[in-house]
Protein backbone atom coordinates (compact mmCIF):
# COMPACT_ATOMS: atom_id res chain seq x y z
CA UNK A 1 0.00 0.00 0.00
CA UNK A 2 3.03 2.41 1.02
CA UNK A 3 4.49 1.52 -2.40
CA UNK A 4 1.12 2.69 -4.27
CA UNK A 5 0.72 5.79 -2.65
CA UNK A 6 4.44 6.32 -3.17
CA UNK A 7 3.69 6.17 -6.69
CA UNK A 8 0.58 8.04 -6.58
CA UNK A 9 2.62 11.11 -5.11
CA UNK A 10 5.19 10.33 -7.85
CA UNK A 11 2.26 11.11 -10.58
CA UNK A 12 0.62 13.59 -8.80
CA UNK A 13 4.24 15.46 -8.99
CA UNK A 14 3.89 15.41 -12.61
CA UNK A 15 5.68 11.67 -13.77
CA UNK A 16 2.55 11.11 -15.56
CA UNK A 17 3.56 8.38 -17.45
CA UNK A 18 3.90 5.84 -13.89
CA UNK A 19 0.09 5.96 -13.97
CA UNK A 20 0.82 3.44 -16.87
CA UNK A 21 2.01 1.03 -14.02
CA UNK A 22 -1.71 1.80 -12.12
CA UNK A 23 -3.47 1.23 -15.62
CA UNK A 24 -1.29 -2.42 -15.85
CA UNK A 25 -2.41 -3.57 -12.22
CA UNK A 26 -6.14 -3.12 -11.82
CA UNK A 27 -7.14 -3.09 -15.51
CA UNK A 28 -8.58 -6.46 -15.79
CA UNK A 29 -10.93 -5.96 -12.83
CA UNK A 30 -12.39 -2.41 -13.97
CA UNK A 31 -12.66 -3.88 -16.91
CA UNK A 32 -14.39 -6.79 -15.22
CA UNK A 33 -16.63 -4.74 -13.20
CA UNK A 34 -18.11 -2.74 -16.48
CA UNK A 35 -18.46 -6.03 -18.32
CA UNK A 36 -20.74 -7.69 -16.07
CA UNK A 37 -22.99 -4.19 -15.71
CA UNK A 38 -22.91 -3.56 -19.33
CA UNK A 39 -22.71 -7.28 -20.99
CA UNK A 40 -20.95 -5.90 -24.49
CA UNK A 41 -17.06 -5.98 -24.61
CA UNK A 42 -16.53 -2.58 -26.26
CA UNK A 43 -18.40 -0.95 -24.54
CA UNK A 44 -16.87 -2.23 -21.35
CA UNK A 45 -13.48 -1.23 -22.66
CA UNK A 46 -14.23 2.62 -22.99
CA UNK A 47 -15.90 2.57 -19.71
CA UNK A 48 -12.84 0.97 -18.36
CA UNK A 49 -10.78 3.36 -20.21
CA UNK A 50 -13.18 6.02 -19.15
CA UNK A 51 -12.71 5.35 -15.24
CA UNK A 52 -8.96 5.49 -15.69
CA UNK A 53 -8.80 8.86 -17.19
CA UNK A 54 -11.60 10.04 -14.54
CA UNK A 55 -9.46 8.55 -11.84
CA UNK A 56 -6.45 10.35 -12.94
CA UNK A 57 -8.09 14.09 -13.39
CA UNK A 58 -9.63 13.25 -9.42
CA UNK A 59 -6.45 11.81 -8.60
CA UNK A 60 -5.45 14.44 -5.93
CA UNK A 61 -8.69 14.29 -4.38
CA UNK A 62 -8.04 10.59 -3.38
CA UNK A 63 -8.06 10.63 0.27
CA UNK A 64 -5.94 7.38 1.09
CA UNK A 65 -9.23 6.35 3.57
CA UNK A 66 -9.75 3.24 1.15
CA UNK A 67 -7.44 1.03 -0.88
CA UNK A 68 -6.98 2.74 -4.13
CA UNK A 69 -8.16 -0.30 -6.37
CA UNK A 70 -11.56 0.35 -3.90
CA UNK A 71 -12.04 3.92 -5.04
CA UNK A 72 -11.08 3.22 -8.83
CA UNK A 73 -13.55 0.27 -8.94
CA UNK A 74 -16.57 2.43 -7.38
CA UNK A 75 -15.29 5.33 -10.43
CA UNK A 76 -15.56 2.20 -13.00
CA UNK A 77 -18.85 1.20 -11.05
CA UNK A 78 -20.51 4.33 -11.45
CA UNK A 79 -19.02 5.13 -15.17
CA UNK A 80 -20.26 2.08 -16.03
CA UNK A 81 -23.66 2.69 -14.19
CA UNK A 82 -24.13 6.38 -15.88
CA UNK A 83 -23.04 4.94 -19.14
CA UNK A 84 -25.91 2.20 -19.58
CA UNK A 85 -28.78 4.66 -18.26
CA UNK A 86 -27.53 7.22 -21.22
CA UNK A 87 -27.17 4.06 -23.41
CA UNK A 88 -29.87 4.73 -25.85
CA UNK A 89 -29.96 1.61 -28.19
CA UNK A 90 -32.05 -1.10 -26.64
CA UNK A 91 -29.96 -4.07 -28.42
CA UNK A 92 -26.78 -5.63 -28.46
CA UNK A 93 -25.01 -6.72 -31.88
CA UNK A 94 -24.38 -10.44 -32.22
CA UNK A 95 -20.83 -9.92 -32.53
CA UNK A 96 -20.73 -8.05 -29.53
CA UNK A 97 -22.58 -10.03 -27.31
CA UNK A 98 -20.50 -12.58 -24.99
CA UNK A 99 -20.60 -15.58 -26.35
CA UNK A 100 -17.98 -18.49 -24.98
CA UNK A 101 -16.99 -21.51 -26.78
CA UNK A 102 -15.74 -24.73 -25.02
CA UNK A 103 -13.37 -27.70 -25.90
CA UNK A 104 -13.10 -30.97 -24.73
CA UNK A 105 -14.46 -33.93 -23.61
CA UNK A 106 -16.46 -31.88 -21.17
CA UNK A 107 -17.52 -29.07 -23.67
CA UNK A 108 -20.86 -29.37 -24.03
CA UNK A 109 -21.67 -30.52 -20.10
CA UNK A 110 -20.17 -27.34 -19.12
CA UNK A 111 -21.61 -24.98 -22.27
CA UNK A 112 -24.92 -26.53 -20.60
CA UNK A 113 -24.28 -25.53 -16.95
CA UNK A 114 -22.91 -22.16 -18.74
CA UNK A 115 -26.01 -21.33 -20.43
CA UNK A 116 -28.54 -22.49 -17.51
CA UNK A 117 -26.39 -20.10 -14.66
CA UNK A 118 -26.70 -17.44 -17.43
CA UNK A 119 -30.54 -17.68 -17.64
CA UNK A 120 -31.02 -18.21 -14.48
CA UNK A 121 -28.59 -14.87 -13.91
CA UNK A 122 -30.62 -13.04 -16.29
CA UNK A 123 -33.78 -13.46 -14.35
CA UNK A 124 -31.93 -11.93 -10.94
CA UNK A 125 -32.20 -7.95 -11.03
CA UNK A 126 -29.17 -5.76 -11.69
CA UNK A 127 -27.33 -4.56 -8.41
CA UNK A 128 -27.88 -8.30 -7.03
CA UNK A 129 -26.37 -9.85 -10.40
CA UNK A 130 -23.36 -7.36 -9.71
CA UNK A 131 -22.98 -8.32 -5.95
CA UNK A 132 -22.96 -11.72 -6.88
CA UNK A 133 -20.57 -11.58 -9.63
CA UNK A 134 -17.95 -9.31 -7.17
CA UNK A 135 -18.11 -11.63 -4.23
CA UNK A 136 -17.34 -14.90 -6.79
CA UNK A 137 -14.63 -13.15 -8.09
CA UNK A 138 -12.86 -14.09 -5.12
CA UNK A 139 -11.03 -10.82 -4.95
CA UNK A 140 -13.47 -8.27 -2.78
CA UNK A 141 -14.82 -8.59 0.87
CA UNK A 142 -18.36 -7.86 1.52
CA UNK A 143 -17.14 -4.84 3.19
CA UNK A 144 -14.94 -3.95 -0.47
CA UNK A 145 -17.74 -4.77 -2.54
CA UNK A 146 -19.99 -2.21 -0.18
CA UNK A 147 -17.85 0.67 -1.02
CA UNK A 148 -17.68 -0.15 -4.31
CA UNK A 149 -21.64 -0.49 -5.29
CA UNK A 150 -22.33 2.76 -2.02
CA UNK A 151 -24.47 -0.39 -0.42
CA UNK A 152 -23.91 -1.14 2.79
CA UNK A 153 -21.71 -4.23 3.80
CA UNK A 154 -25.11 -5.98 5.16
CA UNK A 155 -27.15 -4.66 2.83
CA UNK A 156 -24.54 -7.06 0.03
CA UNK A 157 -24.46 -9.75 2.39
CA UNK A 158 -28.65 -9.82 2.19
CA UNK A 159 -28.21 -9.09 -1.82
CA UNK A 160 -25.49 -11.96 -2.43
CA UNK A 161 -27.96 -14.57 -0.07
CA UNK A 162 -31.09 -13.59 -2.22
CA UNK A 163 -29.47 -13.76 -5.29
CA UNK A 164 -28.22 -17.38 -4.52
CA UNK A 165 -31.03 -18.39 -3.23
CA UNK A 166 -32.87 -17.18 -6.26
CA UNK A 167 -30.65 -18.25 -8.59
CA UNK A 168 -31.08 -22.07 -7.06
CA UNK A 169 -34.87 -21.72 -7.64
CA UNK A 170 -34.46 -20.46 -11.14
CA UNK A 171 -32.08 -23.21 -12.05
CA UNK A 172 -34.51 -25.44 -10.53
CA UNK A 173 -37.30 -24.59 -12.44
CA UNK A 174 -35.29 -23.70 -15.44
CA UNK A 175 -34.34 -27.85 -15.73
CA UNK A 176 -37.54 -29.12 -14.63
CA UNK A 177 -39.37 -27.22 -17.93
CA UNK A 178 -36.22 -28.89 -20.06
CA UNK A 179 -36.84 -31.82 -18.69
CA UNK A 180 -40.55 -31.76 -20.03
CA UNK A 181 -39.78 -30.98 -23.14
CA UNK A 182 -37.19 -34.06 -23.71
CA UNK B 1 -38.52 -30.91 7.56
CA UNK B 2 -38.68 -28.69 4.71
CA UNK B 3 -35.65 -26.50 4.40
CA UNK B 4 -36.78 -22.60 4.43
CA UNK B 5 -34.91 -19.23 3.32
CA UNK B 6 -33.56 -19.14 6.93
CA UNK B 7 -32.23 -22.85 6.83
CA UNK B 8 -30.51 -21.76 2.89
CA UNK B 9 -28.97 -18.56 4.48
CA UNK B 10 -26.80 -21.31 6.96
CA UNK B 11 -26.70 -23.76 4.69
CA UNK B 12 -24.54 -20.83 2.27
CA UNK B 13 -22.25 -20.38 4.76
CA UNK B 14 -21.77 -23.93 5.19
CA UNK B 15 -20.48 -23.87 1.79
CA UNK B 16 -18.63 -20.76 2.07
CA UNK B 17 -16.62 -22.02 5.15
CA UNK B 18 -18.11 -18.84 7.87
CA UNK B 19 -19.92 -20.95 10.08
CA UNK B 20 -18.73 -21.35 13.89
CA UNK B 21 -17.74 -24.92 14.84
CA UNK B 22 -20.87 -24.90 16.89
CA UNK B 23 -22.85 -23.68 14.49
CA UNK B 24 -21.29 -26.10 12.43
CA UNK B 25 -21.96 -29.43 14.29
CA UNK B 26 -25.46 -28.25 14.43
CA UNK B 27 -25.88 -28.15 11.23
CA UNK B 28 -24.59 -31.67 10.16
CA UNK B 29 -26.80 -32.75 13.09
CA UNK B 30 -29.94 -31.45 10.93
CA UNK B 31 -28.74 -32.21 7.65
CA UNK B 32 -28.28 -36.46 9.03
CA UNK B 33 -32.07 -36.05 10.14
CA UNK B 34 -33.21 -34.10 7.00
CA UNK B 35 -32.86 -35.90 3.81
CA UNK B 36 -34.53 -33.06 2.16
CA UNK B 37 -32.09 -30.95 3.89
CA UNK B 38 -29.26 -33.00 2.40
CA UNK B 39 -31.45 -33.18 -1.05
CA UNK B 40 -31.17 -28.56 -0.76
CA UNK B 41 -27.55 -28.42 0.20
CA UNK B 42 -26.70 -30.56 -3.49
CA UNK B 43 -28.95 -28.15 -5.24
CA UNK B 44 -27.00 -25.09 -3.47
CA UNK B 45 -23.76 -26.55 -3.73
CA UNK B 46 -24.15 -27.07 -7.70
CA UNK B 47 -24.73 -23.04 -7.60
CA UNK B 48 -21.94 -22.37 -5.64
CA UNK B 49 -19.85 -24.43 -7.87
CA UNK B 50 -21.24 -22.85 -11.18
CA UNK B 51 -21.02 -19.60 -9.85
CA UNK B 52 -17.47 -20.24 -8.66
CA UNK B 53 -16.38 -20.29 -12.40
CA UNK B 54 -17.16 -16.74 -12.70
CA UNK B 55 -13.39 -15.27 -13.85
CA UNK B 56 -12.04 -12.36 -14.25
CA UNK B 57 -12.27 -10.86 -17.66
CA UNK B 58 -8.99 -8.98 -19.62
CA UNK B 59 -9.15 -5.65 -21.87
CA UNK B 60 -7.52 -5.43 -25.40
CA UNK B 61 -3.90 -5.98 -25.25
CA UNK B 62 -3.13 -2.46 -26.22
CA UNK B 63 -5.57 -0.75 -23.40
CA UNK B 64 -3.15 0.44 -21.10
CA UNK B 65 -1.83 1.97 -24.29
CA UNK B 66 -5.03 3.50 -25.14
CA UNK B 67 -5.42 5.08 -21.75
CA UNK B 68 -1.90 6.69 -21.68
CA UNK B 69 -2.68 8.14 -25.24
CA UNK B 70 -5.72 9.64 -24.21
CA UNK B 71 -4.23 11.18 -21.36
CA UNK B 72 -1.63 12.40 -23.30
CA UNK B 73 -4.17 14.27 -25.73
CA UNK B 74 -6.50 15.50 -23.18
CA UNK B 75 -4.40 16.03 -20.29
CA UNK B 76 -6.35 17.21 -17.30
CA UNK B 77 -7.39 21.13 -17.23
CA UNK B 78 -8.80 21.26 -13.80
CA UNK B 79 -6.69 24.14 -11.75
CA UNK B 80 -4.13 23.58 -8.94
CA UNK B 81 -5.03 24.65 -5.49
CA UNK B 82 -2.02 27.13 -5.40
CA UNK B 83 -3.10 28.73 -8.71
CA UNK B 84 -6.67 28.80 -8.65
CA UNK B 85 -6.21 30.76 -5.22
CA UNK B 86 -3.77 32.85 -6.95
CA UNK B 87 -6.24 33.62 -9.48
CA UNK B 88 -9.34 34.03 -7.49
CA UNK B 89 -7.28 36.74 -5.55
CA UNK B 90 -5.65 38.41 -8.63
CA UNK B 91 -9.66 38.48 -10.22
CA UNK B 92 -11.06 39.79 -7.08
CA UNK B 93 -8.25 42.66 -6.67
CA UNK B 94 -9.12 43.82 -10.17
CA UNK B 95 -13.03 43.70 -9.39
CA UNK B 96 -12.13 45.77 -5.95
CA UNK B 97 -10.25 48.60 -8.09
CA UNK B 98 -12.28 48.70 -10.88
CA UNK B 99 -15.21 49.50 -8.14
CA UNK B 100 -13.22 51.93 -6.25
CA UNK B 101 -12.74 53.63 -9.56
CA UNK B 102 -16.53 53.54 -10.93
CA UNK B 103 -17.16 55.14 -7.79
CA UNK B 104 -14.98 57.78 -7.57
CA UNK B 105 -16.43 58.66 -11.23
CA UNK B 106 -13.57 58.27 -13.46
CA UNK B 107 -15.52 56.78 -15.76
CA UNK B 108 -18.79 58.93 -15.78
CA UNK B 109 -18.21 60.62 -18.99
CA UNK B 110 -19.09 58.87 -22.12
CA UNK B 111 -16.76 58.17 -24.89
CA UNK B 112 -17.80 58.34 -28.84
CA UNK B 113 -16.04 56.90 -31.86
CA UNK B 114 -17.20 58.82 -35.24
CA UNK B 115 -16.16 56.54 -38.02
CA UNK B 116 -16.83 59.30 -40.49
CA UNK B 117 -14.24 61.16 -39.25
CA UNK B 118 -11.96 57.94 -38.26
CA UNK B 119 -11.55 56.91 -41.72
CA UNK B 120 -11.18 58.79 -45.26
CA UNK B 121 -13.65 60.11 -47.27
CA UNK B 122 -12.74 57.93 -50.53
CA UNK B 123 -13.70 54.75 -49.14
CA UNK B 124 -17.37 56.15 -47.68
CA UNK B 125 -20.27 55.88 -49.84
CA UNK B 126 -22.70 56.39 -47.30
CA UNK B 127 -21.98 58.57 -43.65
CA UNK B 128 -21.53 56.11 -41.07
CA UNK B 129 -22.89 55.76 -37.71
CA UNK B 130 -21.14 57.20 -34.27
CA UNK B 131 -21.04 54.83 -31.47
CA UNK B 132 -21.36 56.35 -27.46
CA UNK B 133 -19.94 54.67 -25.11
CA UNK B 134 -20.98 54.73 -21.54
CA UNK B 135 -17.92 54.15 -19.45
CA UNK B 136 -19.86 53.73 -16.12
CA UNK B 137 -22.01 50.94 -17.63
CA UNK B 138 -19.09 49.05 -19.47
CA UNK B 139 -17.31 48.77 -16.17
CA UNK B 140 -19.85 47.75 -14.24
CA UNK B 141 -20.45 45.02 -16.92
CA UNK B 142 -16.69 43.76 -16.99
CA UNK B 143 -16.72 43.83 -13.01
CA UNK B 144 -19.95 41.40 -13.28
CA UNK B 145 -17.92 39.06 -15.46
CA UNK B 146 -15.06 39.44 -13.14
CA UNK B 147 -17.34 38.41 -10.34
CA UNK B 148 -18.96 35.17 -12.93
CA UNK B 149 -15.83 34.02 -12.94
CA UNK B 150 -14.04 34.36 -9.39
CA UNK B 151 -17.18 32.23 -8.96
CA UNK B 152 -16.27 29.37 -11.05
CA UNK B 153 -13.16 29.94 -10.25
CA UNK B 154 -14.17 29.40 -6.33
CA UNK B 155 -16.44 26.46 -6.83
CA UNK B 156 -13.82 24.57 -9.18
CA UNK B 157 -10.52 24.86 -7.09
CA UNK B 158 -11.98 25.07 -3.65
CA UNK B 159 -15.42 24.38 -2.99
CA UNK B 160 -15.50 21.26 -5.82
CA UNK B 161 -12.56 18.96 -4.47
CA UNK B 162 -13.84 20.34 -0.61
CA UNK B 163 -17.12 18.46 -1.21
CA UNK B 164 -15.50 15.87 -3.28
CA UNK B 165 -13.35 15.02 -0.43
CA UNK B 166 -16.16 15.28 1.83
CA UNK B 167 -17.86 12.41 -0.19
CA UNK B 168 -15.21 10.41 -0.36
CA UNK B 169 -14.63 10.63 3.01
CA UNK B 170 -18.17 9.49 3.99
Amino acid sequence: MTDEYLLIDKILGGEQQLYAELVNRYKSYTYTIALKILENRPEAEEVAQDAFIKAFNSLKGFNRESKFSTWLYRIAFNTAISYKRKRKASYQSIENTIVEYDQGEDALERSDKKKYLALAMDKLNEADRLALNLFYLQEFSLEEIADITGMQANTVKVRVHRARQRLADELKLLLQKEALTL
Amino acid sequence: MKPSHNQDEKLFEYLDGTLTGVEKDALEQLLQASPELRFRLEALRKVDAQLRLVRIEHPSKNFTQKVMSRLEQYPGKSLTLRNGILLLVGVLVAVGIGSILVASGVFDGTASIDLNQTLSNKYIQKPLPTFNFNGKLMMNIIIMVNLALAFIVLDRTILKPWFERRRMSA
